[in-house]
This record gives C-alpha cells, structure tokens and sequence, in this order.
C-alpha cells in the first residue's frame, strides 16, 4: 500500500538543527495493522504526520499505491489524504462548537456527498460506535472514551482504507483504552489498514507488526503472526 | 478591593496590548464623536446667553402656506407692518423692536466698502444690552444717528473713537455716528448661519424714509427676508403663550388677505432659538441629526468594545473558573470586569478629551466659532457617559463569563461560545446596519447635491461675470455707457442687465389672470425684469414669436407708462393661455392686478422661451415672465467667452473704475453666486460623510478585532477540518462567509431606513435623482466589500496554515 524509502525529516530552528527521521525504510502492505513505538522525541508523530500527508519529507521518496508523492504540494496531497486517510488523535480533537453527530458528519462535509447520503452514514456509524444515544451532545459533555469513541467514528465513516492513529489511547484509562482497541482491531478484520503509534506494549499487541524507533532510526522490526 | 480590581485590570490591559488598544482606540473615538456633538449642539443651541433680556425676549416668525412655494417652511421674520401693530394693541410689553437688513456703500469721506447696515427701531439697543465703548442706548433716537461695532470703526475710521464723525450712505445720505459698541460675541444669533456678516453697523429703521421714501412707522406688507427679524421683549408677568395668542388675534384680525394667501400663521419663538432657526425655516433638522448622529456612533463604539470583550473574555473563562474554584463570588467576580470596562472606558475619555483639546481650536478657526469644553460645567455630563458606557460595555461580557459554575467555566466552553457567538454576530450586525445606513445615506445626499450641481450647468456659470448693486441713483443713468465699453472689450460677447441672476434665491411674483378684473392670483408668473441681452448672455434661444428689443415702444417699461408691456413668457407659463404649442401663445394677452388701487396692467406675449429653472437649487421649475424694465434692473452679467478670463475681469474692473468712479465694483462669477447657496448642502454632506466615515471605520476596527481573535480561537477546528480534508479554499470561505452573514443581515435591515431616511433630504428639492435605490445597492456592496477585504487578511492567514502546527499545540 505505501512505501517509505530513506526519509529524512530535519527540522530548521533558530539555532539547532533536529533530524526527527534520519533514513527510514518502511513499507506497509494492505490489510496490516502496524503499531509504532518507541521513547519520547523520536520521531513517531513525525513519521505519522508524513504518512497521513500532513507534512512534507525533507528527504527520501513516499510511494503511496505506487505514485511517489514525496514532492506533491498541499492541495494535492489533500486530494490524496482526503480519498484515503482517516485519523485519530490522542487528544481526540474534536470540535467544541459542534455535536457528536455534527462531527462526525464533518469527515464527510468535504467529499461532495449529498446530505442525506451524510446523515445515513453517520447515523450508522454512530450505532457501531455504540453513541447513537449521543448524537447530540456536545463534546465537552462527554467522557474521554466516550470523545476518543466520535473521534474514531470520525475516522471510519469516510471508509477511507487507511487509518492512522497516534496515541490513540494516551488519554484514556486501561478499560476504556481496551475499548478502543478493540475498535480498531474489529475496523482491521473488515479490511481497513491501520498505523498506530503507542506507548502501550499490551496495545501494541493488538498489532500484527511492531516497529520501534529510536532517534529516527527504525531499530527492530517485529511481526507477529496473526 | 476597589483598587485591587483597579491594579488588576490594568495589569490585564498590559497583557493584550494589541486588544486593549483596539478596545481602547474604538471607544475612544466614539467618545469623541459624541463628546463633540454634544458640546456642538449645546453651543448652537445656547446663544445670546451674554446678553440679560434674551429669557423674556422672542422673535415672531411666518409660517408660509403652499401657495408661496420657494421651498421654505417658515421664516423667522414677519412684515414689517407687524411690529409697530403689537407695540400699539399691547402696552404691556417691554419692547418691540424691528430690523431689516440692507447693504449701502458706507463712506467716511476717504474710504468706501459695502455694509449690510441693519437697520432697527431704537427699542433695539434696550433689548439688547451691548457694551458701549461711546455713546449709549439712545444712540437710534436720532434718526441720522448710527451705531457702529468697535471692529467696524477701526475699519473705516483706523480708531474707536469716532463719536460724532460723519459717514455716508451710497455717497448720498449723512449720519453721525452715535455710539460705539464692542464687537457682539460669535455666539449670538447674529453670527447664525445665513447672516454670518455679524453685527457691524445699526442705523434707525426710521432712516428708511429718508434713504428709500420708506414709511417706516406703518411698514408693509409686501416684503419677506430671512435676516429681517422683528423682537418683542416681555415683562416677567407674560409668557410666550400669551405673546402667541396676541399674534393669532393680530393675524386673524389685521393681516390682509392677499398676505394670508402665502403666510398662514405666525408664530412666537424663544430667541434663544433664534440661532438654529434657520434649519427650521429649510425644513431640515440638522441640530437633531448631528444629535443622532453622534449618539449612533457612540451606540457603535460601545457595541464594538462589548463585542471584542465578549469574544476575548472567553480565552479566560479559565481564569474565572480558578478564581470562582478558590472562592470568589459571582459578584466579587462581576465586580472585577465591571471595574475593568471602567478602567477603558476613562482612558477612552481622557485619550478623547485630549482629542477635543485640539480639535476644538482647530474647529474654532475654521468655522469662526467660539466653543470650549468647559470642564466645570461638563464635568457630570462627562463622568455619566464616561460610567455608562464603561458599564452599558461591559456588562455583557461580564455577566456571560461569571455567571457560570467554576467546573463549567474550567471545562465547558462550548455551549458558551456557541450563544455568545450569536449574540456577536448580531452585535456586528447592528454596527454594520449602522454604518451602512449613514454610508447610504450620504451616499444619496451627495448624488443628490451633485445632481442640483449638474442642473446648475444649464447656465455657463463659470463664463458670466456678474455686477451687483446696479440699482443706485449715481449708477443707473450710467449702464448704457457701461454696457457699450464693456462690450467692446476683446472676449466680452454680451452684457446683460437684470433684476436678478440665476441662483439668487429671488422670488418675485406675480399673480394674473386671462381676463382683466378677474381674481389674479390664480395663475402665479415668477417675474424677471432684464434687458434683451439677457438672452444673449445666458445662451436661452427664443422657441417662438421674438426677442424684445428698442424698435418696439412697447417693449420696454418707461417711468409711469401703463399701456400694454409686451412680454415673454417659458413654456411652463403656456397653459395659462391653454395652449400646447408654443406659437399659439404669440400675442396672447394677460392682466395682473394691483392689489392697492384696483387697477390692472395688460401684458401681451411676443416670444417663448424654453423652461429653465432660474432659482434653482431646492425650486421647482416655474412659470417665468420676462418683462424689459430698466428702473429694476439691479445686476449686471458679463459673458466672458475665450482670453485669460482674470485679464477680462481686470479690464472690466479698469471701465466700471472709469465710468462709475464713485462706488467700488461689486463683481463676482456666478459661480460663486450659485456657491452661496451650494455650500450649505456640501457642508451638511462633508459632516455626514465624516459620520458615516467614523462609524464605518469603528465597524471595521470591531470585525478586524474580532476576526483575529475568532482565528486564534479556531486555529484548533480549522486544523481538523483541514486534516479531514477541507481545501484552503473553503476554509476561507467558511471564515468570510461565518461574518457575512450579519453584514447581510445589517444591510437587510439598513437600506430600507436609508431609503426612508434620505427621503426627507430629497423631498426638498424639487429635481430629485431618479431612484435612490441603484445608490443603495452600491453603498451596501461596498459595505460588504470592506468587510470582505478586513477578515480577508485572516482568513487567507488561517486557510493557508499548515494543520499540524494548529493541532500540534494542543
Ligand atoms: N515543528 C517542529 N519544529 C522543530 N522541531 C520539531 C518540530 N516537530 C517535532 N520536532 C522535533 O522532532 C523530534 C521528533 O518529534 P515527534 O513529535 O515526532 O516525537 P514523538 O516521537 O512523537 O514524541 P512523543 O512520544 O513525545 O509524542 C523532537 O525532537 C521534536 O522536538
Ligand atoms: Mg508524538
């Protein structure tokens, strides 16, 4: 599905110079549940961020389904992210203004769907998820798992085939992270691939393949069978 | 407490720089607005307060009937046959006192200038109490005796003391000087709008008889001014009602019908209210307009402060919910915003009183004015807006970011923002409906007046050198030869003589009637006397029959000569003799009647003109007669064509200097006869336009506030919208569309009222623009267009964000 090849992520400040990746080789075939790990600062969410097309490599090629789009510029890649890419955050990020169904709704709002068409998939989403009850709340009324619950509703209801989470369960506690990533492992059964970073090694078991970085090396590589 | 919250708030202002003066700046400038308008209105509207009597004084005005149609409501003047009618039915009152102003050549014997002499009954000088430099309130007793101002006396005599000395009145009449006043202060009615000449030299009413065979102790019937105002001063036991039911009485009983035909009542008036009276006499309430004017941009302001402290007090709900969390009570809490707004609100006032400090002397010298801002007086007035806006301001915002429970406050900041939103979105909308109003509505006043000024082209303005003054016994028997050496000089292609010149605000009437006896005054005729040059020099081109001229007796007046006048009449007078076309009124006959003895005059129609609307300005066209009386004429035109123009003038003023060597030329273009008037209506829209600039301005100072502000707030949303997919593009236009809405809301609102509004402008003129309603539509665009090309700049700034940077700093 995509392949990394020698991607380098440096950033320029004021005086020092961070390379968060510094060559990294990966690829990721459909269907894969991979979970990225590693300390604090070595690049995970840098490394997410490239493959969700949110940012740019200094360095090194990106192929995504075989089209390098390592020099694509912002509206390109949003086309691309936009087709294919759902994502999760750890602070959830959903938006205060709005309510649960409302954003959910918003993954869809960019991808030329008739209403109606919307409100179908996100009411069905919504009761997979388990918060059809909470279709009109706001967020702030929520718990956290009850948020990171919308939050990966969100991410699904495109059926976009790839899903990429970063800390997914950082701000829940152990039963409703559990929660989540039984979420993500019923969305991989039915197909969907999905890149994770934790610091969770139980949640990382939940994963098929194990990467562990290290100031923006990839040090090991482990796969589980499934 | 009080000067914890004190030191807190400032330290808070210090901390959003940018905000507090935003906040700060925008309050600051309604403030001065509105503190200037006040202390605007509240200077027009307390004149002649220096002199004693001006509480027990009052003027009587006319209130003219449809019938008189030269575009005024009311005069503040009445006949002069009126005053000495009160002074004999009532002997209780004080004083009644007359005047009439009339410009004379005032000659010491070594200088000449042209004064408007006001000319007054001697009960004029008890009214009033002028100081007297020489000589004392006696001085009118004497009917050759004349009162001059200090300034005036260094004008002509280089010294004040000049009791005693000799002056002339057009190098014909003697007076002495009987008194010295010192100059009358700028804010009296004297100095009101169109009598601006102040008060410079008095002489008796009953000089008239001597100056014009004028029988002053009886006055008459016939002549309306606006300066010409009569006083009537009364004892402490009688109030304005009573003087008003003399007047009715004296209407009813004593003034003739013809007269009750154009003037439908008297009225008393303060003379306190002297000073804007001439806004009443238009029919235009500026004195209540600028009042409302500065009210609305202070309304704007504060509604703008309101707004950015809403939308930032929401960045501290925080801060209010760790406070509430360690105790403070909604109160305690209420009071410390309250206290802040208060803060801004006195910086605002202090930073605009410093404002009016320069503001005022500037405004002084340009419009000869004498305002202050008197702090002793004022201080209350200041220190109640200063409190009521920092409160009417602050109190929202206060009141939404403390009512809620500490938790909420930590946590939910949502629902909060969403209804608060909405009352943002309305707050904007008002400023916008606000200044999209004004904006319209000087949009439209100035159409209007451009129109008025494009109509003024239909005579060559700037090509027409006009002579006033002509109607002098020393000049009059001089304008023939005046006329040949003027004509023969190299670009002057004709010299016209004339009762008056387009845009004097003449109106001398005429009624007749087809056949003689009948009740004229059925058919009113505007009445033109002029020489056949007239034509000639103001390009009008005769559409039927012929020209008047010298070969035909009949065509001139001369002396008592009561025969038949031939005549010419506009188009306009053509149904008169119910006829369409215009030859079919060559040689139709007309009589008017004299209205004294009886007798009426014949006129026959020789030639047809096209209509022109010669008053112009506010007038309708007008039926128009043009007769050839050379005994009125009183105005010259010169029609310069090609060559250096100031060399023509140069050498008309080198002839007039030669042929008429004893009085000064009067010249001026007639362009400046038509900005006489203009310049009333170009005043009125530069203030409006200066309004409609502040309150415009402090809208776009609010959306710019907020729009940043509302883009720091939803840097996180924009952030996720985008990860989810959303292109620059439409963030952008989620962001110039989210405050759209209440500008279109604004314009919805706004347009109609300007439309109503800029209604009672153009009604008072007679030629109107076609439709207002092009004009609303562009002023509303261009609303829009501001507000569009304000939030742009932020919005391009946050669309074009990359999303991480919005969501990595969570
Ligand atoms: N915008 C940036 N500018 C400068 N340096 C950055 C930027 N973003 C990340 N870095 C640096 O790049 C390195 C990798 O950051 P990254 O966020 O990928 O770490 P991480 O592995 O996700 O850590 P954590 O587990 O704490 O989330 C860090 O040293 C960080 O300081
Ligand atoms: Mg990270």
């Amino acid at each position: 599905m995509l392949k990394l090849h020698n991607m380098y992520k440096i950033y320029q400040t004021d005086e020092v110079e961070t390379i968060a990746l510094n060559g990294v080789n990966l690829e990721i075939a459909q269907g894969d549940f991979v979970a990225i790990m590693g300390p604090s600062g070595c690049g995970k969410s840098t490394l997410l961020n490239i493959i969700g097309m949110l940012d740019n490599p200094s360095e090194g090629d990106y192929f995504f389904f075989d089209e390098n789009i390592a020099g694509y510029n912002e509206s390109q890649r949003a086309e691309i992210r936009k087709q294919n890419i759902g994502f999760i955050f750890q602070s959830f990020n959903l938006i205060e203004e709005l309510t649960v169904a409302e954003n959910i709704e918003l993954a869809l709002l960019y991808h030329n769907m008739p209403s109606a068409e919307r409100k179908k998939r996100v009411n069905s989403v919504m009761d997979r998820m388990g918060i059809a009850h909470r279709a009109n709340h706001m967020p702030g009324q929520l718990s956290g798992g009850q948020q990171q619950r919308v939050a990966v509703a969100r991410a699904v209801v495109g059926d976009q085939p790839l899903i990429l989470a970063d800390e997914p369960t950082g701000n829940l506690d152990s039963v409703h992270g559990q929660e989540v990533m039984e979420l993500l492992r019923s969305l991989n059964k039915e197909g969907t691939t999905i890149v994770m970073v934790t610091h969770s090694p139980a949640h990382a078991d939940y994963a098929h393949r194990r990467v562990n970085l290290f100031d923006g090396h990839i040090v090991t590589e482990n796969t589980r069978a499934a | 407490m009080l000067w914890n919250n004190i030191v807190i708030a400032i330290r808070n202002l210090r901390k959003n720089k940018v905000f507090a003066a935003i906040n700060i700046s925008g309050l600051a400038l309604g403030l001065t607005i509105y503190v200037f308008g006040g202390l605007l209105v509240e200077y027009e509207e307390s004149h002649d307060q220096g002199f004693k009597n001006t509480p027990y004084t009052y003027t009587i005005g006319s209130v003219a009937s449809p019938m008189l149609d030269v575009g005024v409501d009311r005069f503040n003047a009445v006949f002069m046959a009126v005053g000495p009618i009160i002074a004999a039915e009532s002997p209780d009152i004080a004083a009644v006192a007359r005047t009439r102003g009339i410009e004379y050549l005032v000659s010491t014997g070594i200088e000449s200038f042209y004064e408007n002499i006001r000319f007054a009954d001697p009960e004029f000088l008890q009214i009033f109490d002028f100081e007297y430099l020489y000589g004392d309130a006696d001085a009118l007793l004497d009917p050759t005796g004349i009162l001059f101002t200090e300034s005036m006396a260094i004008k002509h005599f280089g010294k004040t003391d000049v009791l005693g000395e000799t002056v002339s009145f057009d190098n014909e009449f003697d007076f002495h000087v009987a008194a010295v006043i010192k100059d009358v202060a700028a804010n009296t009615h004297f100095h009101s709008i169109l009598s601006d000449t102040g008060l410079g030299v008095v002489a008796p009413v009953r000089a008239l008889n001597r100056l014009r065979d004028y029988d002053a102790d009886a006055g008459d019937w016939n002549n309306l001014s606006f300066g010409d105002i009569t006083y009537v001063m009364l004892p402490e036991s009688l109030d304005q009602a009573w003087l008003q039911s003399q007047m009715n009485s004296i209407y009813e009983r004593l003034v003739p019908d013809s007269q009750k035909e154009v003037i439908s009542a008297f009225e008393v008036n303060r003379l306190q209210d002297a000073n804007t009276a001439v806004w009443d006499m238009i029919g235009l309430p500026v004195i209540g307009v600028v009042s409302l004017l500065s009210l609305m941009i202070l309304i704007i302001a504060c509604v703008n402060y309101t707004n950015l402290a809403t939308a930032q007090s929401l960045g501290r709900s925080r801060e209010v919910g760790m406070r509430k969390t360690m105790g403070a009570t909604q109160r305690q809490l209420l009071l410390q915003f309250l206290t802040e707004s208060l803060v801004i609100a006195t910086i605002a006032m202090v930073i605009a009183i410093a404002a009016l400090e320069v503001i005022i002397p500037l405004f002084n010298n340009a419009t000869d004015k004498i305002m202050t801002l008197d702090y002793l007086k004022t201080l209350p007035w200041l220190l109640l807006t200063t409190a009521l806006v920092g409160l009417c301001a602050g109190l929202y915002p206060a009141w939404l970011i403390t009512r809620t429970n500490p938790i909420e406050a930590l946590r939910d900041t949502a629902r909060k923002g969403r209804k608060s939103s909405k009352v943002r979105s309305v707050m904007i909308g008002a400023q916008f409906a606000i200044s999209a109003f004004m904006l319209a509505l000087v949009t439209i006043v100035f159409m209007q007046n451009d129109r008025v000024k494009e109509g003024s082209y239909i005579f060559p303005r700037s090509e027409i050198y006009t002579i006033d003054r002509l109607r002098v016994e020393g000049i009059s028997d001089k304008l023939p030869t005046l006329r040949r050496e003027l004509e023969a000089l190299l670009n002057v292609d004709s010299v016209a003589y004339s009762s008056q010149v387009p845009f004097e605000q003449n109106n001398s009437q005429l009624g007749v009637s087809l056949q003689p006896g009948d009740d004229a005054g059925e058919f009113v005729l505007m009445n033109m006397r002029m020489s056949p040059e007239f034509l000639d020099a103001y390009d009008i081109p005769i559409i039927a029959g012929r020209n008047l001229g010298e070969e035909v007796s009949n065509d001139k007046q001369t002396d008592d000569d009561t025969t038949a006048l031939n005549v010419l009449v506009n188009e306009l007078a053509l149904p008169l003799f119910g006829v369409t076309r215009a030859v079919d009124a060559v040689n139709k006959r007309f009589y008017s009647t004299d209205d004294d003895d009886g007798t009426s005059r014949e006129f026959i129609v020789v030639g047809v003109v096209p209509t022109q609307n010669i008053v112009g300005l506010f007038n309708r066209e007008k039926p128009w007669m043009y007769q050839y009386v050379p005994e009125s004429f009183r105005i010259g035109s010169v029609r310069i064509t090609g060559g250096n123009i100031m060399d023509t003038v140069e050498n008309i003023e080198d002839i007039w200097n030669r042929v008429i060597p004893d009085y000064p030329i009067q010249g001026r273009f007639l362009d400046d006869v038509f900005e006489d008037v203009y310049q009333i209506l170009r005043l009125m829209n530069a203030a409006l336009a200066g309004f409609a600039f502040v309150a415009l301005s402090l809208a776009l100072i609010g959306l710019f506030g907020l729009a940043a502000f509302m883009a720091a707030q939803r840097t996180k949303e924009i952030g996720v919208r985008k990860v989810l997919g959303a292109s620059s593009l439409q963030i952008a236009r989620l962001l110039v569309w989210q405050f759209s809405t209440p500008v279109l809301w604004a314009l919805l609102v706004a347009l109609p009222a300007a439309y109503f509004g800029s209604r009672t402008y153009l009604n008072f003129f007679a030629d109107r623009i076609e439709s207002p309603l092009p004009i609303l539509i562009a002023a509303g665009l261009v609303a829009v267009l501001l507000a569009w090309a304000t939030i742009a700049g932020h919005a391009i700034r946050i669309a074009s964000s990359n999303p991480i940077t919005a969501l990595r700093y969570e």
